[in-house]
């Protein structure tokens, strides 16, 4: 399996930015973040203590609708979970997340939205990491569908995304608790059960899976704690500080 | 120090200058220029010099790429940096027009581009765009909508352009306008036929996709005028624009044929200049679109070299 490639901080404009490709799906996605920032209709925020965090997604080649309406509302709720609003700067300000598909297959009306979902949060969690907001916790999501027979299938592609009898998106944080289920179609509770010790396999290797800081050594868990994300950023890392790592 | 020939800007255009509030942005406004910055540029251009050190006529470097499919391009002009993605899908032709096939540009500004630019709110400036692209590519008739009609008054093909801004710094107009030109010239549409009545759409594998009809290759060329209408700029940066006096758009073909011309806003310029700045735009659209047909060609050349290893390999199934 190949797995996802990104690169932070390719956009110039905005505080942090950050592309994102999923070979499985064949999305390809750009996310841009700006924070904090003045939001001019604001300035009596229901929660006047906290950020208000803004979602939008802006589909490839036709206008947004109820779909992206949808899955806005739901990377909202997960992203003010995670961001840490009342970080001095934060409150009444807002932290503006734009998600661009410029990529891969649209998702047409009446298809699935889960298909992206993983994809919107990872791209999402590399655009804030890439504008330094502060954030309690990173994620992992993951797509999973089961089929009639029961089998899960771990890398479900678009087409296959309309056979399946159920679709299962969820995300697990950095300390592995579940953040985020979302499921589509039906199934009962031993296979959700099931769904979730998979994904919760997937999602340790793409987190950043450490408690305190220290990774766990032994076991062969190192290489396994070494996640995608925590590569992405990385990588950035060492090309921004590369002036220093060389003169040492 | 300021020198003692230099005018006081117009504060009549501007603002009030408002102070940085920290290091937080304001939403919806562009950051002004600092009253110094303004008559840095003004006083360089009234010494013919650029910020970035290029001469009055002439462009930013530009860069073309194509994405996997027909049809997506991403442009990169200076720091100004968008994709545009054309999509084809068969709708039904409007009552008033059966023979004519749909073609729309669809311009949205995202916070990604600017910070200025609010989310799902249109401005003033995605209104002007979308106006100077509107007359210079879709009704100047570059796309021939009738090679779009599959069946009179029942099926024809919907053409789509989006636009998505990534970077602003300035000059979108003409960077939309390159982009989504390129990004038809780029695109196949698949093939579809008549047969006893019922409209068939083949698929990419089953049928070599068919280009989209050019008529002709107009490109918009926008212009900016500083200091009375004594120094006009072409492919102002943002900086630049915000110095601006006005602004002056020519919509001009490889053949010199002009199909949009517009002194829209600001002070006003000597009516030579119309002509005088056609003859530079139309040697910037000859330059421009050369530039376009080299990018396409190599791309072109790279995917049927792809497409014939990928059918001829021996591993294949027979």
């Amino acid at each position: 399996m190949v797995g996802p490639t990104a690169s932070l901080s390719t956009l110039s404009r905005a505080d942090g930015s950050a592309c994102y490709k999923c070979p499985t799906t064949g999305y390809d996605l750009l996310g841009a973040v700006n924070a904090p920032i003045e939001l001019p209709a604001r300035r009596d925020a229901l929660k006047p203590e906290e950020a208000t965090v803004e979602v939008f997604v802006k589909p490839g080649n036709t206008t947004a609708g109820v779909g992206e309406r949808y899955v806005e509302g739901i990377l909202r709720s997960v992203l003010t979970k995670v961001v840490l609003g009342r970080e001095r700067g934060f409150p009444r300000r807002g932290v503006v997340i734009t998600l661009a598909i410029v990529g891969g297959e649209t998702v047409t009306r009446g298809d699935s939205y889960l298909t992206i979902l993983p994809a919107l949060l990872h791209t999402s969690l590399l655009a804030l990491l890439s504008a330094a907001v502060p954030l309690s916790m990173t994620f992992s999501a993951t797509l999973l569908g089961v089929n009639k027979s029961g089998e899960i299938i771990p890398d479900v592609s678009v087409t296959d995304a309309k056979s399946v009898s159920s679709l299962h998106v969820l995300a697990f944080t950095s300390k592995n608790h579940l953040l985020l289920n979302k499921s589509e179609g039906r199934f009962d509770f031993d296979t959700w059960e099931k769904v979730r010790e998979h994904a919760l396999s997937i999602c340790r290797k793409n987190t950043i899976f450490n408690l305190d800081g220290d990774v766990a050594m032994g076991d062969g868990e190192e290489s396994e704690s070494q996640g995608f994300i925590r590569e992405t950023v990385e990588d950035r890392l060492e090309k921004d500080y590369m002036w220093k790592i060389d003169s040492v | 120090m300021r020198p003692a020939t230099a005018k006081w800007p117009k504060k009549s255009r501007e603002a009030p200058h408002v102070a940085p509030t920290g290091f937080v942005r304001i939403m919806s406004k562009e950051a002004p220029l600092s009253i110094a910055e303004r008559d840095f540029i003004l006083e360089a251009l009234r010494e013919d010099v650029r910020l970035d050190g290029r001469g009055a006529d002439q462009f930013r470097p530009l860069s073309i790429t194509f994405g996997d499919e027909y049809g997506h391009v991403k442009l990169q002009l200076g720091k100004t940096s968008l994709i545009v993605r054309i999509s084809a899908e068969v709708t039904k032709p409007r009552e008033d027009r059966p023979f004519d096939g749909l073609f729309q540009i669809n311009l949205e500004l995202s916070a990604m581009g600017s910070p200025a630019w609010e989310n799902g709110r249109s401005n003033d400036l995605e209104a002007y765009v979308t106006h100077v692209l509107d007359s210079v590519v879709r009704r100047s008739n570059a796309l021939d909508t009738e090679s779009l009609c599959i069946l009179k008054g029942v099926s024809c093909w919907s053409i789509r352009a989006d636009v998505h801004v990534l970077d602003y710094d300035g000059n979108l107009t003409d960077a939309a306008c390159i982009a989504i030109m390129t990004g038809l010239q780029h695109f196949r549409r698949p093939d579809a036929v008549v047969r006893d009545g019922q409209v068939v759409v083949y698929g990419v594998e089953e049928r070599v996709p068919v280009a989209l009809n050019i008529t002709h290759k107009p490109l918009s060329i926008t212009f900016n005028s500083y200091n009375d209408g004594t120094t006009i700029i072409l492919d102002a940066t943002r900086k630049e624009e915000q110095a601006s006096e006005g602004e002056i758009v020519i919509g001009i073909n490889n053949g010199g044929d002009v199909c949009f011309m517009s002194k829209f806003s600001g002070s006003p310029v000597d009516a030579m200049e119309m002509v005088t700045k056609s003859t530079v735009a139309l040697e910037k659209v000859k330059d421009i679109n050369g530039q376009m047909e080299k990018a396409m060609q190599t791309d072109l050349a790279k995917r049927a070299k792809q497409g014939m290893a990928d059918l001829s390999r021996a591993e294949n199934d027979r």
